[in-house]
């Protein structure tokens, strides 16, 4: 049986969360040999070798079938392929380096607000000016498919491999296509992304490669992995808030997930028990005064680090998908 | 025979057409006058005068003549049925080129527009220069019309040749094909271009031997005209024109229109209210611009403009349900030729004359290609046909051939007038053109003789 291996980022933003991502997980990354090399071990799980790329090539090597796992961007992902989908899947998203990929247009544009501004200026442009309007970006495949899907096709695409948002104001290009996380860049240079201007709401995933024959794998490690990188995105901006059950109240259960998409960690709960009730952390605050406004309390809030299932989607998805 | 420069320089054009060829300064030819020609440019000149038969004595370029073996003659090749396309093709005066496999990438773009560059074979030269593999015969054929310098002037042309474009269905299919087309560029009777294009292919096919094909034809002038004589806002006929190109944003901008609009922009109802003087200075305040500074790419009256048709909107009546089913109607029109035509003539019978003269003509069309012999029991015309693809201006048609229930398509056309203009020049030059697929031919041929 061979080694499982797995392509991490060595780089950049992605780089950085990740390691933050994968300690808080308990899994160790051992380079072999000094910092500088690129290829190393997971502590925990000593069958599964690492392949340090860059956020890009992993997406290439994923495709190709030369490493089996990888963590890197959706948007990456995404850009790379058409047939894509069929040869790489997502087995889970992460929780971090969210960001978005945006049309953004200068801020002096006050007649454009939507895509559909957007179709009938490159149509304009193109009659005044005797030329297409050119798009900046370093994503022309999901450019296409989003224009494309808008009606806008009287525009050119411009590659840009850096430094994007400058383009309009440097003259290069009239608006751009982007990735984007807090939108202050945009904001910097002037730029403003149309109202349904966002392609893609990015973030690291997880993936599988199905360019290859699986066969000959030792898969087990791979569960174990898959079980504590779930457990953890699952964990992200996550609270625990535990309390006594008081009263039998059908209409409770109901309305903290209606309204808190919050769930107890433990089923149903009977009247008495100390529950565990799961929530998003910008839901915390307003859940727990829906809950002291209806007698509970105390509440006790955690921020849990792992939470485990015992049916794991992402160990799910991959078996389904290479047929164990 | 000519012997000296001055000739040679007069022959093709005089001072400042040959200039503007050479992509020189006036004064610069003047100077070969004196001097005669420079080496670099003896092979470039040597080809001029081939491709305008003008007839040069060796010594004056120093020998240099158009090396002959650039110029592969498809027909040396071809065999079967592809050399009998391609020789039918190119009598008449349709001359046969061999148009560059690889042309500038962003002039393909440029005209097919950026949804189709997947489809393209995008490679660069050691410059950085982006070339693609011609992914039709029509645009490299276009691109030869301009680079020789002939602003309007009327050439025929006939082409054979592979073009490439990537298929996009991961289906293994060749992603390479070969097309037998012509073009009939510049200065023309429109009519008589267009008959004679559809009738050297379609006779063509027939030459073959395949007899049952269908042929479906329209004309996108038709609707385009049509918009014009309505009674419309002009706002709303531009709206409909540029949305024409895609049915279902079409359709949902029909529907948006019959409703009476309510102001959500209080920009734009203030711009549209002032005169557009006070509108560009109201902008530019919004903007916090002076005179001097202007929004990126785009200039304030442009912002201006677009704002007062925002404006303008909320002001309009919604498009009455009379109008939206007569516009409905008319692009619903699908039938025999002539029958299909009468019936667009009574839709329209209360319309302004300009539009029934457009339809006389097609009518005219029709019957000087029935007189050639055409037979037109298999045929079909449809007013909407060619609104996938914004490429066509005018009349265009396609041959299907249908055997067990499997439809190939064989070759089609049309008139492109805004195709030239487009890859760079600097007026609208008309064209119309055809191709056959040959691959496509082969395959329908080789059916019918299962059969």
């Amino acid at each position: 049986m061979k080694a499982i291996t797995i392509a991490l980022p060595s780089k950049g933003r992605i780089q950085e969360d990740m390691n933050k991502f994968l300690n808080s997980a308990g899994i160790s990354i051992i380079r072999d040999g000094d910092q500088r090399t690129y290829t190393g071990h997971i502590k925990e799980f000593e069958d599964i070798k690492i392949r340090f790329l860059s956020a890009n090539e992993i997406a290439m090597e994923l495709l190709a079938g030369n490493v089996q796992l990888g963590i890197t961007g959706l948007d990456l992902i995404s850009e790379l392929d058409n047939k894509i989908s069929k040869e790489v899947i997502i087995l889970s998203k992460l929780g971090f380096s969210k960001a978005d990929v945006v049309v953004a247009i200068p801020n002096s544009w006050i007649d454009v607000s939507s895509t559909q501004d957007l179709a009938e200026v490159t149509r304009d442009f193109l009659h005044i000016h005797g030329r297409r309007l050119r798009v900046a970006t370093k994503f022309e495949k999901l450019t296409r498919n989003f224009f494309n899907k808008k009606g806008i096709n009287n525009y050119r695409i411009v590659e840009s491999t850096g430094a994007t948002e400058g383009s309009p104001s440097a003259g290069t290009s009239e608006l751009i296509v982007d990735i984007t996380s807090s939108g202050k860049t945009l904001e910097a240079n002037n730029l403003r992304v149309l109202n349904d201007g966002v392609i893609l709401k990015s973030e690291a995933c997880i993936f599988a490669s199905k360019s290859l024959n699986w066969d000959k794998f030792n898969l087990n490690p791979v569960e174990k992995l898959l079980r504590t990188i779930s457990a953890r995105s699952e964990a992200i901006n996550k609270v625990e808030m535990l309390f006594e059950y008081l009263s039998y109240d059908d209409s409770l259960e109901l309305d903290l997930f209606r309204k808190f998409n919050g769930i107890f960690s433990g089923g149903t709960p009977n009247l008495g028990d100390a529950v565990s009730l799961i929530t998003p952390e910008k839901k915390s605050s307003s859940c727990s005064q829906y809950l002291t406004s209806k007698g509970y309390g105390p509440i006790r809030i955690n921020r849990p680090n792992l939470i485990y299932f015992n049916i794991d989607s992402a160990w799910q998805k991959l078996k389904t998908e290479i047929d164990l | 025979m000519k012997k000296n420069v001055n000739d040679i320089i007069n022959s093709l054009g005089g001072t400042g057409k040959l200039a503007n060829l050479l992509g020189v300064n006036p004064s610069a030819v003047s100077n070969y006058r004196q001097k005669g020609f420079p080496a670099r440019l003896h092979l470039k000149i040597a080809m001029l005068c081939e491709e305008r038969s003008v007839q040069i004595s060796n010594d004056v370029l120093e020998g240099a003549t158009v090396p002959k073996i650039i110029k592969t003659n498809p027909k040396e090749y071809l065999s079967g049925t592809s050399l009998s396309i391609v020789k039918h093709l190119s009598t008449d005066g349709f001359n046969l080129i061999d148009p560059p496999v690889m042309v500038s990438a962003d002039k393909v773009l440029d005209r097919m527009g950026e949804n189709l560059a997947d489809r393209l074979f995008i490679l660069s030269d050691q410059e950085g220069l982006r070339l693609c593999l011609r992914p039709d015969l029509t645009i490299p054929t276009c691109l030869y019309y301009l680079d020789q310098g002939f602003i309007g002037e009327k050439k025929l042309y006939s082409y054979f040749g592979k073009v490439f474009q990537l298929r996009l269905d991961n289906s293994s299919g060749p992603s390479e094909y070969s097309q037998a087309g012509l073009e009939y560029i510049g200065k023309q009777d429109q009519l008589a271009a267009e008959i004679e294009i559809f009738y050297k292919v379609e006779s063509s096919l027939r030459r073959e031997g395949l007899k049952s094909y269908h042929t479906f034809m329209g004309d996108v002038s038709l609707f385009s005209i049509f918009l014009d004589v309505m009674d419309l806002p002009d706002l709303w006929r531009k709206k409909l024109k540029a949305k024409y190109w895609n049915e279902s944003d079409f359709k949902a901008l029909l529907e948006d229109l019959s409703f009476k609009k309510s102001v959500d922009n209080e920009l734009a109802r203030r711009v549209f209210s002032l005169d557009r003087e006070s509108a560009a200075d109201l902008v530019r305040r919004s903007l916090g611009m002076s005179f001097e500074e202007a929004p990126v790419g785009r200039s304030v009256e442009e912002i201006m403009e677009r704002l007062r048709q925002k404006g303008e909107e909320f002001s309009l009546q919604p498009l009455s349900k009379v109008t939206v089913n007569l516009i409905k109607d008319f692009l619903s029109i699908s039938d025999k030729p002539f029958k299909a035509l009468d019936r667009l003539r009574s839709i329209s019978k209360n319309l302004d004359s300009s539009l029934l003269r457009q339809i006389d003509i097609a009518k005219e069309r029709l019957e000087k290609i029935k007189e050639l012999g055409v037979n037109l029991d298999k045929s079909q015309f449809s007013s909407e046909k060619g609104r996938e693809v914004e490429y066509y201006t005018g009349f265009l048609f396609d041959f299907v051939n249908s055997q067990k229930g499997k439809s190939i398509h064989l070759g089609g056309g049309g008139r492109y007038d805004n195709l030239i203009r487009s890859m760079g020049s600097k007026t609208d030059i008309p064209a119309v053109g055809a191709a056959v697929n040959m691959e496509n031919l082969e395959k329908a041929l080789s059916l019918r003789s299962l059969q």
